[in-house]
């Protein structure tokens, strides 16, 4: 592998353009490029050579030409039927958008480009498969379409060349890990192609080369994006107001701006304060594809000047010239901030300029450091999903619908020369006895066959991409829709009784049917259920480290010469100070007491305080028998717990947390949750066990979803939650910090900082032991359970109340006597007898069992009458539950088996 | 008479002169039910039939009674019943005699009956206490008696101290009759019903507490709430349905 990242001199006497066949150099004069890009200067000579590469640089530098050129160059001098070369995007509006630009380039070459993807009409196809374009514009998606038609596949064989743009979009999520066996499936049918990938800044192209190419040759150019970025960070204040006052400032200045925000909400909410300017438009992925066209065009026409936008605007879609980029609150990730700010400057060799306007003390220290490290060039790293088993499914079924019969052995060859499945060993096997079982393959000795259902199976899962159901919330007393959950998640997690959180309130599930959810308002459930609104984008460990080694350090001034912000900043850490509260760093956690439980304030970012937070609850639910709820951010993570468990026993469980057995602890913490559940469902979606649109709704799915476990189903459920809404490294490494002492931890009561807030998921963990919901139904039957004291010893003073409120020693306020009997309310019928002198033998005997009764609850007090108001336990039953000495709930579990034991000998039914 | 609550069912032995297993909603073949509605998956039949017999050698009865709903698919048998339904039938009759209250998914089960198995549609008393699967109304001899049904699915979701909510798991539910369904009750007597869960893992369930509105089968209409208790799948009592769903305020 050839390193050219240092840019080369431009007085070099060949320039790249001068490689080129005089008819492409004819047609770049026309285009009235006068000088090649530094990327392009770099890039073309090395794909002339016909090498595979890489092609790292900042959006907006002319990568697309510099891949393309050189291509146009061989594609003129190869005619031919077929496809020749296939340049894939993430997205349809970038199809679009790059076939606009090609067009030209072929009409001036004469050769025919097509595009080809979701929306593509049915006559456009048809003509593709008759006729096919040299060069096809399209998805990862519809790439595996492709392989499914007889015809298309003809012309796949003379494929020469393939682009994938934004290859670091793709990269790290099981979309590229299916593109990257599909390419592998695409070689199996060529004579070879040339790989080029183009990519946005990150911390490790080496490992986009591999994804791109396995185990190939491949060369790198990287473009530094550094140098052309200015970044500012201002500090915008901490109400809406003001901040949309802030942004409203920014778009006064001239020239056109570009508003990043982290969420489609924001956007909304912005553009709503906004739009009165007259000059304002909101992108983002939830507006119809009209919608975001005309605000496209507009905005490059000038008829705006603004265009607020979510990450949908972040790949190269070109919108023309944009002066100005404010990102809105923090970026979360360095990346995310170079790519965006690279948005502005459009022009070769110009500046980019952008502004963060951050919200509060999180958020601007966050802003501070990222600002920082994007201007270092500290982008994070891609890690591109390795051995995910339901790409793998995914793509065993399509070759089998491929090649109709094929042996594994030939399998095992195409899958593992992707970077994704290199060495996948044993999983190949697993997956394919998996799928041999929903009789989505046939295994038939070492061959792999197709079966009946598997091309419907691939044509519902041509994606990787979780296109969900949403089922409609739909509230029975106010007789409206409340709002939509993935139905994966319902799937996983809800059920009739269940109380989930959403639009900020409390609702009880009443039934499951045609695709919806009926609810009513619950007023009195604590309890908390998670609401999955979209996946947030996490803050890394990287940035959330350094950002508490700036709470330590205090050194705001070395990040940022805006006095506003220093100031602001500055007063913050005076008033934790203030009130003697010490300030949560990179080397202490601080665990705060609230009402609701403990605010553990960590500076992990969110996947590492994800893992911290499920592992903790897993552990205190285990040991204190209560369910725990978690509500995780990048800097700290609630834990609600009931009144008994407080900061101490958390402080206690983080102690003795080791660190090498978190992975396992997480495993059980997980198996339990909505979370995994709900990514269960998703892996068993994609392993052709539940069916895209299955009607799951007259089956108990969670027994179904039983059937997963142990499978290589769940085995791909935890591998990805581990990678992806995990952080298990960071979360070890903060562990054995806490173990060494580099980090500190103390507890207090709840501080300025601990209050900031939680941005980001809930969930409930449930104790291990079912039978905490069984005593705790107990416990509370019986202190609502009605009961009569009764004193036998004067006999006059009898009281009605309930077990709840029996005293723990209950005395007679007539004689002060202790000797009294706890009665069921059907008792009462013989009390006048025993004030009777003279008894009948029945009543003696009723006597007998009062005195006995009384007796009992001379020497254990409250604890017998808790026993004697349980169902058919009598004052023999009660004083063997006694006897045991049985405290909290293993009492309690004594008086099940009491209970039991009458329903099983005594009852009369 | 005694109940003994089997947990591994969950199934009921019913103890009285005779010992009578009691086993509700089998649905064999609902693997080939849930393939129709998009849920691929192996039939877990032989696992279901090892646990009917693993019932069977634990309690040693005198009868089997499969209390309706043997058999999954209506209104066609589906292949796999073909298939598989003989063998199981088998299984249990080499180890005790077999009685079949026919439910709403049996049409058609005689075919696999031997004769004298078939219990008539109306239910039939057994040493003094009626059995039905409850999806039709009982047969008048039944009054005044236990009553033991399946048909309902009955389960129970039972909320912790913090308000978590656990999956719903089986439950029976005893109860008296409501007012107006007492009519054909004989004086003197009194009838109880007594609502046992479904032995198929995968058959959902309707929560104890919305069971009288559901409408599910004519008795479900008559359950006494007042005087209902709700019992889990080894015979713990966890109360009344309306202290299980206190009215939360509303």
């Amino acid at each position: 592998m050839a390193r050219t990242s240092a840019p080369r001199p431009r007085s070099i006497p060949q320039t790249a353009g001068e490689l080129l066949s005089p008819a492409v150099r004819e047609v770049v004069r026309k285009r009235g490029f006068t000088t090649l890009s530094e990327a392009q200067e770099q890039a073309i000579p090395l794909l002339l050579q016909g090498k595979n590469l890489v092609l790292v640089a900042p959006t907006g530098t002319g990568k697309t030409e510099s891949a393309m050129l050189p291509v146009f160059d061989r594609l003129c001098a190869t005619p031919g039927p077929g496809f020749k070369a296939i340049y894939i995007t993430p997205l349809r509006s970038l199809n679009r958008d790059i076939l606009a630009r090609m067009e030209w380039w072929c009409r001036e070459l004469g050769l025919s480009a097509g595009v080809r993807h979701g929306d593509t009409p049915q006559n456009e196809r048809r003509k593709q498969a008759l006729n096919p374009p040299d060069l096809l514009i399209t998805t990862p998606e519809s790439l595996q379409a492709l392989f499914m038609g007889k015809r298309l596949r003809e012309h796949l064989k003379n494929v020469r060349y393939v682009v994938v743009d934004e290859i670091h979009e793709l990269a790290d999520s099981k979309r590229g890990a299916q593109l990257a066996v599909a390419l592998e499936r695409l070689a199996a049918y060529t004579r070879g192609f040339q790989r080029i990938g183009l990519s946005a800044t990150v911390g490790n192209p080496d490992e986009i080369g591999r994804f791109l190419c396995g185990a190939r040759a491949f060369s790198l150019v990287e473009v530094p994006v550094a140098s052309h970025l200015e970044i500012g960070v201002r500090f915008a204040g901490e109400d809406f107001a003001a901040q949309t006052r802030a942004v409203g400032e920014c778009l006064d200045a001239p020239g056109s701006t570009l508003v990043f925000v982290n969420t489609r909400v924001t956007a909304e909410a912005l553009g709503h304060e906004l739009y009165p300017r007259g000059d304002v438009e909101v992108h983002h992925g939830s507006l119809s594809r009209d919608v975001r066209v005309e605000a496209e065009e507009r905005f490059r026409n000038g008829e705006i000047r603004t265009l607020i936008a979510t990450s949908s605007m972040e790949l190269g879609i070109d919108i023309g010239h944009i002066e100005h980029v404010i990102q809105f609150g923090s970026p979360r990730q360095v990346s995310r901030l170079v790519q965006r700010v690279g948005r502005a400057g459009h022009q070769l060799d110009a500046v980019s300029r952008g502004t963060v306007l951050a919200m509060g003390f999180d958020d601007l220290l966050e802003s501070l450091v990222i600002a920082r490290r994007a201007k270092a060039n500290e982008c994070e790293r891609i890690v591109p999903p390795a051995g995910a088993a339901d790409v793998l499914a995914n793509q065993v079924a399509a070759i089998a619908v491929e090649y109709g019969e094929i042996e594994v052995s030939r399998v095992r060859e195409i899958v593992e020369r992707s970077g994704v499945f290199a060495g996948c060993g044993s999983l190949l096997d697993a997956v394919c006895r998996q799928m041999a079982e929903h009789r989505l393959i046939r295994l038939d000795g070492t061959r792999i066959v197709r079966t009946g259902r598997a091309r419907r199976y691939l044509i519902e899962n041509l994606s990787m991409i979780h296109d969900e159901r949403k089922m409609e919330i739909f509230d029975i007393v106010s007789r409206r829709t409340v709002g939509t959950l993935d139905e994966s998640f319902v799937l996983g997690w809800m059920h009739t009784g269940a109380v989930f959180i959403t639009k900020g309130q409390l609702w009880q599930v009443l039934e499951i049917e045609g695709g919806r959810i009926t609810v009513e308002p619950a007023a009195r459930a604590r309890g908390e259920v998670p609401s999955w609104e979209g996946e947030q984008i996490p803050v890394p460990f990287a940035v959330a480290r350094e950002v508490g080694a700036l709470r330590r350090t205090r050194a705001f001034s070395r990040y940022s010469d805006i006095p506003a912000a220093i100031r602001y900043a500055e007063r913050f850490i005076a008033r934790m100070d203030g009130g003697h509260y010490p300030v949560p760093s990179d080397r202490l956690i601080t665990l705060e007491e609230t009402d609701e439980g403990v605010v553990c304030n960590v500076c992990g970012g969110h996947k590492a305080n994800e893992a911290l937070a499920r592992a903790l609850s897993v552990l205190l639910s285990a040991r204190y028998g209560t369910t725990v709820g978690i509500e995780v951010g990048a800097y700290r993570f609630l834990l609600r717990l009931p009144p008994t468990v407080r900061s101490l026993e958390v402080e206690e469980t983080l102690a003795t947390l080791e660190p090498a057995h978190l992975p396992g602890v997480l495993k059980l913490a997980l198996k339990r949750t909505a979370l995994f559940k709900w990514k269960l469902v998703q892996v068993a979606k994609k392993f052709g066990a539940i069916d895209a649109d299955a009607d799951y709704e007259r089956f108990s799915i969670h027994r179904l979803i039983d059937l997963f476990d142990e499978t290589v189903i769940a085995a791909e459920a935890y591998r990805e939650l581990f990678s992806n809404s995990m952080d298990v490294d960071a979360a070890q490494e903060i562990l054995l910090a806490v173990r060494d002492g580099r980090i500190a931890v103390t507890t207090g009561r709840l501080s300025p900082l601990g209050s900031e807030g939680l941005s980001s998921s809930r969930d409930m963990i449930p104790p291990p032991l079912v039978d905490q919901a069984v005593i705790g139904t107990l416990v509370r039957r019986l202190e609502k359970e009605d009961v009569i004291l009764f004193c036998m010893h004067c006999r006059k003073w009898k009281s009605r109340t309930v077990v709840e409120r029996v005293p723990d020693r209950p005395q007679c306020p007539l004689c002060n006597a202790r000797l009294i009997a706890a009665l069921k309310p059907w008792d009462e019928q013989f009390i006048p007898a025993m004030r009777k002198k003279e008894k009948t033998e029945e009543e003696r005997a009723v006597e007998v069992r009062f005195l006995r009764n009384a007796n009992i609850v001379l020497s254990s007090g409250k604890k017998a009458v808790t026993a004697l108001a349980a169902k058919g336990v009598g004052p023999e039953a009660a004083s063997r539950v006694l006897a045991t000495l049985a405290e909290g709930d293993a009492f309690y579990r004594e008086i099940l088996k009491a209970e039991r034991n009458y329903v099983k000998t005594h009852r009369f039914w | 008479m005694h109940l003994h609550f089997i947990e591994s069912g969950p199934a009921l032995l019913v103890e009285q002169d005779r010992r009578v297993l009691v086993v509700a909603d089998l649905h064999m073949g609902i693997e080939s039910g849930l393939e129709r509605h998009g849920v691929h998956i192996t039939s877990r039949s032989a696992a279901r039939t090892a646990r009917v017999v693993a019932c069977i050698e634990e309690t040693e009865p005198d009868l089997l009674l499969l209390l309706g709903d043997v058999k999954h698919n209506v209104p066609v048998t589906s292949r796999q019943e073909y298939r598989e339904l003989p063998g199981i039938l088998e299984v249990f009759r080499d180890r005790v005699p077999l009685a079949v209250a026919p439910g709403n998914h049996d049409g058609g089960i005689g075919r696999f009956l031997e004769p004298g198995e078939l219990l008539p549609p109306g239910g039939a008393v057994i040493d003094g206490v009626g059995y039905l699967h409850g999806h039709t109304r009982p047969d008048p001899g039944l009054f005044g008696r236990l009553v033991v049904l399946g048909h309902h699915h009955p389960v129970v979701s039972l909320v912790d101290a913090v308000g978590c909510a656990a999956r719903a798991r089986p439950a029976y539910l005893y109860s008296g009759l409501e007012g107006g369904c007492e009519a054909e009750t004989p004086p003197g007597s009194r009838t109880r019903l007594l609502f046992v869960p479904a032995f198929n893992e995968f058959a959902g369930g309707i929560d104890v507490g919305r069971l009288p509105e559901s409408g599910l089968g004519p008795l479900s209409r008559c359950i006494d709430k007042k005087t209902a208790e709700v019992f889990l799948a080894d015979g713990t009592y966890v109360g009344s349905p309306a202290t299980l769903y206190p009215a939360d305020g509303r």
